[in-house]
């Protein structure tokens, strides 16, 4: 541990919290598809954030990069096939609005 | 050796899609059946040696694999499921490049679980978590009908919430261990288990696989996932995706990298619980029948955890048999809904009836499937239940040992419904032409009664090889 890791992490903990909370209340609350993907990303980022910051404190910088960097390509495959899917959804129902994907009930 | 079991896959997809190469292309799917048979074959008659990660390969291709027994029952039904789904849908999916793709995807669904099941990391966990998930929402979705891409964005976005517990849950141990390997997790975990960081970050890394295993109350997409995909898919998912990426990494990390304690085991007994009770009772009233069985598949997880939640060795080994008997049957009862969706076109169990005379083979094997479910005696899910049941009874568990035995009663009303409103009866008008399924439908299904019912009868032969070494590992 560094001598000045709790600053840090008191820091830097805080934006990741607030970065988290955006996320959540993105998913949560958008009915567009496209914002919910967005606040999906935002989420992505504030782990990512946590681990690079982690990785500073404790030592492992070289372990956090190689997390960080293995973290955006899998998330750019996730987007990718997310946005994939929404232009089906545009495709069938001329819409990206939640509300016009309801039809799996029970 | 172990590394092969990613390589020889990822090898294959490589080649196979090469501009170069038309004429192997016509080998993807006889190529990938291979290669789930070769597991099966591997996991069966290997010797000790080939378990262990050395040799060439080992030199330029360490991922830190490892194979402990939990693992080979794993990589047999991951194998057998895997047969099953491309025999299905080499009979269902017809045209030639759409069938195309389904192998190539089913061969990265394949190299995701294999890496699941063998790793020893928890961020690689999350890597090849995620290699399976990706394939499973292009697989769900692919039919891009409606239903599917609704089911697929639902699946896709809890599974980014899970994701991102989980990942914050390895950036939290990664503050307290200095590493995300299990062994140097499980090390920190022994002196540093109790302070709340660590709680935080098991809680937040738990709560996503629970997301993951779609156990209540975290079970939302999956009966749309599971009813919206077409028929092979909804096998491959309910048999084995949600088991491997939800249950099994539940069942490795709770036994053998986080802490054991009370509380924690307080909290899978009554998820289990919930999942249970909450998964039979949704499943008495759906009259899909898809929907019915992915419900029953949530009440069965719960089942699973409820085991697990046990916390003794005995408890272990009748989750993770539990786990394999699931597989099976579950396996078999979406080959039948495949079957009856075949041939009828439809999976409302209201429009159905009498197809027992038409289509005996399934009709058959969904009741063997349909009463080892539920527990009857002497198939297979009839001793996985019996010994989850003794380990609560041993634990002093009495009301949750009551709950697993009550909700046996309900899984067989619901089962014994099903039965009746799809094959007893009179056949309607509509589904008077209906002829039994291809062959590439019946062979899984008579292949997947015989594994039922002889795991059921050859019950101390299996219990003895494969699954008491489970519960021996963890001591």
């Amino acid at each position: 541990m560094l001598p000045d890791a709790p600053e840090l992490l008191s820091l830097f903990g805080i934006g990741v919290v607030l970065t988290l909370l955006v996320g959540f209340y993105s998913v949560l609350t958008s009915q567009n598809l496209i914002r919910t993907l967005i606040g999906m990303e935002v989420l992505t980022k504030g782990v990512t954030l946590l681990i690079i910051v982690v990785g500073y404190v404790v030592g492992q910088i070289a372990l956090a990069q190689a997390l960080a960097i293995t973290l955006i390509i899998i998330e750019v495959a996730v987007i990718v096939v997310a946005v994939g899917i929404v232009l089906c959804v545009h495709k069938h129902t001329n819409s990206i609005d939640t509300r016009d994907l309801g039809n799996l009930k029970g | 050796m172990l590394s092969l079991l990613i390589l020889v896959p990822l090898a294959g997809l490589l080649l196979l899609n090469l501009p170069f190469t038309p004429a192997m292309k016509r080998t993807a799917w006889a190529f990938a059946f291979t290669v789930a048979l070769a597991q099966v074959a591997m996991v069966l008659v290997a010797p000790a040696a080939a378990w262990s990660q050395q040799g060439f390969l080992a030199q330029y291709f360490s991922f830190g694999l490892e194979a402990k027994d939990l693992t080979r029952v794993l990589l047999l039904a991951i194998g057998i499921v895997m047969a099953t789904t491309l025999m299905v849908g080499r009979s269902m999916i017809t045209d030639d490049r759409q069938q195309f793709n389904f192998v190539n995807l089913l061969l990265v669904s394949i190299i995701g679980m294999n890496g699941v099941v063998l790793v020893t990391d928890l961020f690689s966990l999350y890597v090849f978590l995620e290699v399976t998930s990706v394939s499973s929402f292009i697989l769900i979705a692919f039919n891009r009908d409606l239903g599917g891409l609704e089911g697929a964005f639902k699946y896709l976005i809890l599974s980014a919430v899970a994701t991102v517990l989980m990942l914050t849950g390895v950036a939290l141990l990664m503050l307290v261990a200095g590493g995300t390997s299990f062994e140097t997790v499980a090390a920190a975990m022994k002196t540093s288990g109790g302070i709340t960081i660590s709680q935080m970050a098991v809680g937040a890394f738990v709560c996503g696989l629970f997301i993951k295993g779609g156990l209540v109350p975290f079970h939302g997409w999956l009966p749309d996932a599971y009813s919206s995909a077409p028929a092979p898919v909804s096998i491959l998912l309910a048999g084995i995706v949600t088991k491997v990426s939800g249950i099994y990494a539940l069942v490795r990390l709770a036994t053998s990298v986080f802490p054991a304690s009370g509380a924690m085991n307080e909290v899978l007994m009554v998820v289990g619980a919930a999942s249970i009770i909450v998964g039979a009772l949704a499943a008495l009233g759906q009259h899909d029948l898809k929907r019915m069985l992915a419900y029953s598949s949530i009440s069965q997880m719960g089942y699973i955890v409820l085991g697990l939640g046990c916390g003794t060795p005995l408890g272990i080994v009748g989750a993770v048999f539990h786990l394999f008997n699931h597989a099976i049957f579950k396996t078999l009862l979406f080959v039948n809904s495949a079957a009856i969706e075949q041939r009828t076109g439809t999976t409302d169990m209201n429009r159905m009836g009498g197809l027992g005379s038409r289509m005996p083979v399934t009709g058959v094997t969904s009741t063997i499937a349909a009463l080892s479910t539920a527990g009857v005696p002497p198939l297979a899910g009839f001793w996985s239940k019996l010994i989850i049941v003794i380990a609560l009874w041993q634990a002093h568990d009495y009301g949750f040992a009551g709950i697993a035995v009550l909700m046996s009663v309900v899984t067989l009303a619901y089962l014994l419904l099903m039965q009746r409103r799809i094959f007893f009866g009179k056949t309607s008008p509509e589904h008077a032409g209906v002829r039994e399924a291809a062959a590439g439908v019946v062979v899984p299904e008579l292949v997947l009664a015989a594994l039922t019912v002889a795991v059921g009868l050859l019950f101390p032969w299996v219990l003895n090889t494969f699954m008491l070494p489970v519960g021996g590992i963890f001591h």
